[in-house]
């Protein structure tokens, strides 16, 4: 008898005893439902997380949320933003980064008397946990365009997302002068983090559209190892993703550099690519496993490239498959990265979220992927790998609904800075570093 | 901070059983009355109008005056929509008067679907106004009895100056998509109607507040400007355009100043020291 078949007959025997067996139980081991009967469980407690004071730093050459190691759960929101003089945007940036700092760091909102609304809406409890969240503030090309002093100031490579052959776009799911990116352990963190937002700028902000996504969890490995999260496809999503870990390739990849043709004010940011990408999951399952393996250019189990290679980090030799006998050609992880030289230049970081709206009015799943990217080179990154993979097979099963094109600004120093401090500087408004 | 909540002030003494008990002492409570007496007199004057204006309207609907109705529509609904808060105080009547298809399970084709809105979906959407007479007559009786029903009613402070942000909330929550008039798109008459019966709830305790929290009143009468100031964008020698002409950007302003009058008018009961 192995130790497993011991275990087995253990839990066996415990089921058998039942609840007179209680002492006995405890004895041989309770089973995790015994356990959570004993502890006096009722069906409306809330579920237990030993990550609530999990924190990430608001400070920071770099805003936090594009290197930092994805959570499971996340949401874009993107707004209209009604500051136009350099006085209003400066209280919006301010606002905005006592907000997030506020809210990243966790603590208590001040008490008001009981006759006038609560300052914090209390979803998280009076104390608000930090639960690893991050919330990445990034401006759109209409942020610069419709205000002529900050037109000149544009990010070089800054543009409004242009619909790409397959997209259907949806007008309100697009663009906006504002996107947050709104990241952490739990939704309810996320939309804490929203509803806080809201309630402090609504002279300033309007909401045009929002979208949650969240990521499978996944139990820990005990070697250690990571692994890349599925996607509502069942493949995994992030497997050739640069080493985030790596600093000097995140300054070639993600980070708008020194010396570049960009505005110096930009130095430190990212420019941020989203799009919100409906899956037709109900085709997609009742295509055989053998195309869908084809179409992706993956093994959908183990995530490991065509030709050889047991896990999803072993790397696809393209130079000995010219004919695209072992990877199809016109695979989606083929195109989407070429793996030579020349496309080092086009590599992105991305950071997805799955998401899942409700029916279609035919009656099938709303659901796909929220992409989210960050890249130095908006042009050499997205809107080159978009290009290449226009018109690859997996079209069919995808269909692209929203999205659009900011730019990340560089992030907040310390608590005297905000973010979008260097903007106002380069465009002439006096700032003062106060905190 | 001179919100902060001090001992109430007994107001056993007072005969007046509808005021409230007052938390703040900087506002005393008589200081309530006057205000609470005029904006009586405004809801009944916006009523008389509301009679007045209906009687015309389904008078019009029942002579078979398609264009003549339509043209009254905007207008009529005015003085309903500017003393809403008192008005949805009796919620049978202004489910008949004022609700919408969508509060009804089968939409424009439900017959407990009356009112305002039926009407409108009888005139601006068929253009017609057949079977549309015992619509008339019952909003007509609906609109009596709310002017009855009101003369006899001691308004509650609390539902008339936490009236002022319900308006705002209105409009936030589901008239600044242009869903309120979705048949003949005169949202924007209401819009002007709900914040002027808000700003008439503030501009009658203003002097209340003025002396305790003046930024807080310089504010609000500002961001109620700045919606005067982008509807009159809109205005024509009638009325207003139709609700398809207002820009994205205005419709932004408007919907920022509205989140803002909200959000601030929300304090404007506890300022006052009202629950």
């Amino acid at each position: 008898m192995t130790t497993n078949d011991n275990k087995l007959v253990t839990t066996r025997r415990n089921v058998l005893f039942g609840v007179g067996a209680a002492g006995s139980a405890l004895a041989t081991g309770m089973t995790t439902a015994r356990a959570a009967e004993k502890q006096g469980g009722q069906v409306t407690d809330a579920p237990v997380s030993d990550k609530t004071q999990e924190r990430q730093s608001f400070y920071g050459l770099h805003q936090a949320g594009i290197v930092t190691p994805r959570p499971a759960a996340g949401m874009i929101a993107s707004f209209h933003v009604l500051a136009e003089t350099p006085a209003d945007v400066e209280r919006l940036f301010r606002t905005l980064s006592s907000r997030i700092a506020f809210l990243m760091q966790g603590g208590t909102p001040p008490e008001l008397d009981d006759k006038l609304p609560p300052p914090d809406s209390g979803l998280l409890g009076p104390v608000v946990p930090p639960d690893n969240l991050t919330i990445t503030v990034s401006l759109g090309s209409s942020f610069f365009d419709d205000r002529d002093w900050l037109a000149p100031h544009k990010p070089a490579r800054l543009s409004r997302m242009k619909a790409s052959r397959n997209d259907a776009l949806d007008a309100d799911l697009c663009h906006g002068d504002l996107a947050l990116q709104i990241s952490s352990n739990t939704p309810d963190t996320n939309i804490h983090a929203l509803r806080d937002v809201l309630k402090n700028l609504p002279d300033l902000m309007v909401l045009r559209w929002k979208q949650e996504g969240s990521v499978p969890v996944l139990p820990p490995k005990p070697d250690g190892a990571h692994e890349s999260a599925r996607n509502f496809l069942g493949f995994r999503d992030g497997s050739a993703n640069p080493d985030a870990n790596n600093n000097a390739l995140m300054d070639k990849i993600v980070w708008v550099p020194e010396n570049g043709t960009e505005p110096e004010w930009t130095r430190g940011g990212s420019y941020q690519a989203v799009r919100i990408i409906r899956n037709f999951v109900e085709r997609w399952d009742r295509t055989p496993l053998g195309e869908q393996e084809r179409i992706i250019g993956r093994k959908k189990a183990t995530g490991a490239p065509h030709g050889g290679g047991n896990t999803e980090h072993d790397v696809p030799d393209y130079s000995k498959d010219p004919e695209g006998t072992v990877t199809p050609l016109d695979a989606h992880i083929r195109l989407a990265n070429f793996r030579t030289k020349a496309s080092e230049a086009n590599l992105i970081l991305r950071r997805p979220f799955n998401y899942s709206n409700g029916v279609s009015k035919s009656g099938q799943l709303e659901q796909g992927l929220l992409f989210i990217c960050y890249q130095a080179d908006l042009e050499k990154g997205f809107i080159t790998v978009q290009r290449q993979l226009d018109g690859e097979p997996l079209e069919e099963y995808i269909k692209p609904i929203g999205g659009g094109f900011f730019f990340t600004p560089p992030g907040a120093q310390d608590e005297s800075d905000f973010v979008g401090r260097t903007l106002l500087e380069a465009a002439g408004h006096d700032v003062v570093r106060k905190s | 901070m001179k919100l902060k909540l001090v001992l109430s002030v007994s107001l056993l003494t007072l005969a007046a059983a509808a005021l409230p008990r007052m938390a703040n002492a900087e506002v005393a409570p008589l200081d309530l009355v006057q205000p609470i007496a005029d904006y009586k007199i405004y809801v009944s004057e916006n009523l008389e109008t509301l009679v007045t204006d209906t009687k015309a309207f389904t008078d019009a609907v029942k002579a078979g005056d398609v264009d003549k109705a339509k043209s009254l529509f905007g207008s009529t609904r005015m003085s309903y929509e500017a003393i809403e808060p008192i008005a949805e105080l009796f919620s049978d009547l202004d489910g008949s008067i004022d609700s919408r298809a969508d509060d009804h399970e089968k939409a424009e084709k439900d017959p407990e679907f009356t009112g305002f809105h039926r009407i409108e979906y009888g005139l601006f959407t068929e253009n017609s106004t057949k079977d549309l007479g015992p619509f008339a007559d019952k909003l007509m009786a609906d609109v009596t009895e709310l002017n009855k029903r009101v003369t006899d009613l001691t308004l509650p402070p609390e539902k008339v100056v936490g009236g002022a942000a319900a308006l705002m909330e209105e409009v936030a929550a589901t008239k600044i998509s242009g869903e309120e008039d979705r048949y003949s798109h005169t949202d924007l008459w209401d819009f002007k109607a709900n914040f002027d019966g808000s700003r008439k709830i503030f501009d009658l305790v203003r002097p209340l507040v003025e002396k305790e929290d003046s930024a807080f009143v310089t504010k609000v009468s500002g961001n109620f400007d700045k919606v005067d100031t982008t509807l009159a964008k809109y205005k024509t020698a009638d009325g207003y355009e139709l609700y398809d002409k207002l820009t994205e950007d205005d419709r932004a302003v408007l919907a920022a100043a509205v989140n803002t009058l909200a959000e601030d008018l929300s304090t404007l009961r506890g300022k006052l020291g009202l629950n």
